[in-house]
């Protein structure tokens, strides 16, 4: 009766995928509010050419802040329906991590597909390096996910969970937004940034989710 | 053997104390009920019992065998029924059995699932495609009883397991407790009821 982190891990994205197929207010929520903020920023800026940097902003910043609309769902779901003790009690703490943060990942990625097809549809960028873009999409949504998620399991059983989020998520994010930022504004035209940063954003996404494993036990069991 | 032993545990929360200087030894074979009035700490003690919290003061230790246990390794080793304890709301009885069993390493063919069914009280065509959130909290109480019986697990921690139950659901659960501490397993009951408390071979009793 021994499983592997693996198999548990599998398991642990499965439920998440049922419960959030059975229950879209989330992946709704998220997608409405970047597609909103996309609507708007394109009516504003209509006939006006953007820079290819401003461009690259604009983008992760809609991709930011659809995720935030969504990103302390990851335990809180769990903690309104009172399944937190169940899952502590049956999932090691590893299995619990890793599983939540692939379905984020995979969450995002979701999102990031429809989100960058409107983007570059509503405001008329060509991309010329599609490859450099996927990868920064890739990476880009990978911190995201483990930051999301480490910060959502520092909030759980804190009073000021929906402020605390933002608070603690621009620090960590931002060694994944500027250096994605700089890469997108290469591949939007502007002169190419070195791929030396899309190394850097790998390296931070290897640290930030070795630190989160470490991490993360603590907090889920409230040491 | 099985065994958990409380050294000098002070438990507090938020500067209220909810029991102080406690001994006590839980040993497998029996069944061991932890009473006390609303409010002395029986739910407390059970979490302790699972490292589920650490204790203020003092240090309990749970051993198997004789070797004492790691957190990692005794929550693979106890199954808790708790009414803090909640299923998925939206996976059906089948998917939040397979979910949890199947992080202990347990598959359970349709023929295991129709007899652990049976073994609780439930009928599995009455629970077809039908998710948790729609079920009775004594049909919530027996789902989670048979994940316990299915987990295989050495330590039953048990919240007032008889609640919510009815008088043939609560003596199938002393049935079922008094098998398990009969092969050895540890039994620990927090109860207030009179009946699960004349059950038990041994009883804490928390002021």
């Amino acid at each position: 009766m021994k499983s592997s982190l693996f198999h548990d891990i599998r398991l642990v994205f499965r439920k998440e995928m049922k419960s959030a197929l059975r229950f879209r207010a989330a992946w709704a929520a998220m997608l409405m509010f970047a597609l909103t903020t996309l609507a708007c920023v394109s009516l504003a800026v209509q006939g006006g050419g953007l820079s290819p940097r401003l461009l690259a902003a604009l983008y992760w910043t809609v991709l930011f802040f659809a995720f935030m609309a969504g990103i302390d769902r990851v335990f809180e779901a769990e903690d309104s329906a009172g399944t937190l003790l169940a899952l502590r009690v049956y999932a090691p703490a590893d299995a619990v991590l890793f599983g939540k943060l692939l379905y984020t990942w995979l969450l995002l990625l979701v999102l990031a597909v429809p989100l960058t097809l409107a983007f570059l549809l509503l405001m008329d960028v060509t991309v010329v390096t599609p490859l450099v873009l996927f990868l920064l999409v890739l990476l880009g949504c990978w911190g995201m996910a483990a930051a999301g998620t480490l910060v959502a399991a520092l909030g759980l059983g804190a009073s000021v969970r929906g402020s605390l989020a933002p608070i603690l998520l621009m620090p960590l994010m931002l060694p994944v937004f500027l250096p994605a930022i700089f890469v997108t504004s290469g591949a939007f035209g502007a002169e190419a940034a070195s791929l030396s940063f899309l190394f850097g954003m790998g390296l931070y996404d290897a640290v930030l989710t070795v630190g989160a494993s470490v991490l993360f036990p603590h907090l889920w069991y409230a040491d | 053997m099985e065994e958990i032993v409380f050294q000098d545990v002070s438990q507090s929360f938020q500067g209220r104390t909810i029991f102080a200087h406690r001994s006590d030894v839980v040993k497998g074979g029996c069944i061991t009920a932890v009473c006390g009035a609303n409010g002395s700490g029986k739910s407390t003690f059970l979490r302790l019992c699972a490292h589920l919290l650490l204790p203020t003061e003092g240090s309990v230790s749970v051993s198997l065998g004789g070797e004492e246990l790691s957190r990692e390794i005794l929550l693979r080793r106890l199954s808790l029924v708790t009414p803090e304890l909640r299923l998925y709301p939206r996976l059906t009885a089948r998917e939040n059995l397979d979910f949890f069993l199947g992080l202990r390493g347990i598959t359970l063919r349709e023929a295991d699932y129709e007899a652990l069914l049976a073994r609780v009280g439930l009928r599995p065509e009455a629970l077809r495609d039908t998710w948790a959130a729609s079920f009775s909290t004594g049909m919530c109480q027996r789902l989670k009883l048979a994940c316990l019986l299915a987990s295989e697990a050495d330590f039953w921690l048990l919240d007032e397991p008889g609640a919510n139950l009815d008088a043939e659901g609560a003596a199938m659960v002393l049935r079922e407790a008094r098998q398990a501490a009969n092969a050895g397993r540890l039994v620990l009951l927090a109860t207030n009821d009179p009946r699960e408390e004349a059950a038990a071979d041994e009883v804490i009793s928390i002021p």
